[in-house]
């Protein structure tokens, strides 16, 4: 079930602002992690005049080096993205900024494919952003960051904030929804991975 | 086979064409063309040479594929043709089951035909083809249902369908599927479902999605289902009913993201995307054949149209001759089904496109 109002998100549709909505939750929602300034940092846009942003978050109950082993892949991101058929790199080794790669989509969705680039891939901070530079779809100018954060109580949180354009013929609360919708989608597939995989460890552990 | 193509060809002249489809008296000049070039293909090469020469990349099911049982006398009549077409993948599959009865009581002949296009992956509409009937059979309480009972039986056969391709463990599906080699479910990964189950005084029809059903009677289309599009009105007051919304992105679509406000599967979208069929039961009279197809047909073919080359394909559209052959019934039907799929693929449908052609001629 996917609610589609965004209790978990925020939208800012000003110029180059950033989303104090978005942090507000955040930090509300998770009180302990209140002087973390990864997710203020890089989870600000510069956000255009025809431009929507939007952010989701996601517990899981993993540790977060089993869930970054997954989302650091930009090489393979249809490991957890389940709309993505397949995924070539196109430019680059994968794992060093600047590579390109080209993602097809799954049928039934109104895209076929996606040239990205990733532009952030940070181990320490457990940062990954990429932005879509080309390809069939009507997403222009997407650019995505990805933030893990350490969770007392659910192991890990992983914040994906976006900004993107808004496709002629479409609202901003269009697109966020539609985006939204996608992107809670790959999270909660991240979430099942990474616990299937952490529950696989602690059980080859206590033999 | 040349004799049968010449003979469609020379019953089936252009304007006997235009006669029966007066609606499309403007696209005649293309209709022509592509029909005309269609048949005189068949005529003069073999189909093996055709496909090869016009659709090289395109793989044809068998018939055996499709059916688990022999034919024999009391059999009905049918054709299939399902192709891959533009799409790399395939992700149509058909189900077809003849005699096809309740175990508690199989006194008269039921036959159950079914079309499920797939979207995400392939394995949700795989599993449609294997087990579907098997449910419809478990739930029908005899062979001589009446219409709330026909409801029932489907309704409850769709959502028990439904569950199963949610449940991943005890699947029966072969791992021909990338999704298999992964140990989450998909939710992401849904099928179309349109079913049709022929008694000897009935048709019932089934039908979740945007797959279609059509009777050709006295050569007038006759929509046994109507498709699940979200801008459907009634649709789209259930999906904002439910507190989703239809967003035109390419087209209408859930969410923004499925171009179908109902489907086997898409666990995701739940509840705005629901698996309950739409129940039709209409009673036999002198019908010409029944239509079961994708979308990958009726987004390029209209219904008249469709009716128009499978009643032609039927020998004109008469009635059976006593002592005709049960073969060339079944030939007929399948150069119907051919030409149909050939006649989407030309009108560039981009979309896999499966057709099954049920001959209804008593």
């Amino acid at each position: 079930m996917l609610a589609v109002h965004r209790p978990s998100s925020a939208v800012s549709d000003g110029d180059s602002v950033q989303i104090p909505m978005m942090i507000a939750s955040f930090q509300k929602r998770f009180p302990s992690l209140s002087r973390d300034s990864t997710a203020a940092r890089f989870h600000t846009h510069e956000v255009g005049p025809n431009q929507c942003c939007s952010a989701v978050i996601q517990e899981i109950s993993a540790p977060i080096s089993t869930v970054w082993s997954v989302v650091r892949r930009f090489d393979n991101p249809q490991a957890y993205k389940h709309f993505l058929k397949s995924c070539s790199v196109i430019g680059g080794d994968g794992d060093n900024v600047g590579s390109l790669r080209q993602v097809h989509v799954v049928s039934g969705l109104p895209a076929a494919s996606s040239t990205e680039r990733l532009d952030i891939l940070d181990d320490e901070r457990h940062v990954i952003s990429f932005s879509v530079v080309g390809g069939d779809h009507r997403l222009s100018n997407y650019r995505s960051v990805t933030t893990l954060h350490p969770s007392p109580i659910s192991g890990t949180v992983v914040v994906e904030s976006y900004v993107v354009d808004v496709p002629p013929g479409n609202t901003k609360e269009e697109t966020c929804d539609f985006v939204d919708v996608i992107v809670r989608c790959n999270l909660q597939s991240l979430a099942k991975i990474a616990e299937n995989t952490a529950a696989e460890s602690k059980k080859k552990m206590s033999l | 086979m040349a004799e049968i193509c010449y003979e469609v060809v020379t019953d089936a002249c252009p304007s006997s064409v235009y006669e029966s489809t007066p609606a499309h008296s403007r696209r005649r000049p293309r209709f022509q063309t592509v029909m005309h070039e269609d048949w005189e293909k068949n005529c003069k090469r073999s189909k093996q040479e055709a496909l090869a020469t016009r659709y090289s990349s395109i793989p044809r099911s068998s018939r055996e594929d499709f059916s688990d049982q022999n034919v024999d006398v009391s059999s009905p009549r049918y054709g299939v043709s399902s192709v891959c077409g533009r799409r790399r993948e395939m992700e149509d599959a058909v189900a077809i089951h003849p005699s096809f009865s309740s175990p508690k009581n199989s006194e008269f002949p039921q036959h159950y035909f079914g079309v499920y296009d797939g979207h995400g992956c392939s394995h949700v509409a795989a599993r449609c083809r294997e087990r579907l009937h098997k449910l419809v059979q478990e739930e029908l309480s005899s062979d001589m249902e009446d219409e709330e009972e026909w409801k029932t039986t489907m309704e409850r056969s769709f959502t028990r369908m439904d569950k199963e391709v949610v449940s991943w463990g005890d699947s029966v599906v072969t791992a021909n599927c990338k999704c298999d080699l992964q140990t989450p479910a998909c939710d992401s990964v849904g099928s179309t479902a349109v079913v049709s189950v022929i008694t000897p005084d009935k048709i019932v029809v089934a039908n979740c999605g945007d797959s279609r059903a059509v009777l050709c009677r006295n050569g007038k289309p006759v929509p046994l289902s109507t498709d699940h599009k979200p801008d459907r009105p009634d649709e789209l007051d259930r999906i904002e009913g439910a507190g989703g919304r239809v967003i035109y992105w390419d087209c209408p679509r859930v969410l923004g993201v499925l171009a179908m406000s109902r489907a086997i599967g898409d666990n995701y979208l739940k509840p705005y995307v629901s698996c309950e069929p739409e129940v039709t039961i209409t009673d036999r009279r002198d019908d010409d054949c029944l239509i079961l197809a994708s979308d990958g047909l009726w987004d390029v073919v209209s219904n008249e149209t469709a009716c128009s080359v499978a009643r032609m394909c039927l020998r004109g559209g008469g009635r059976r001759q006593d002592n005709e052959d049960p073969a060339i019934s079944d030939k007929a039907c399948t150069e119907a089904s051919v030409l149909l799929t050939k006649l989407a693929l030309a009108r560039n449908s981009s979309d896999n496109v499966s057709v099954v052609v049920i001959d209804l001629r008593r």
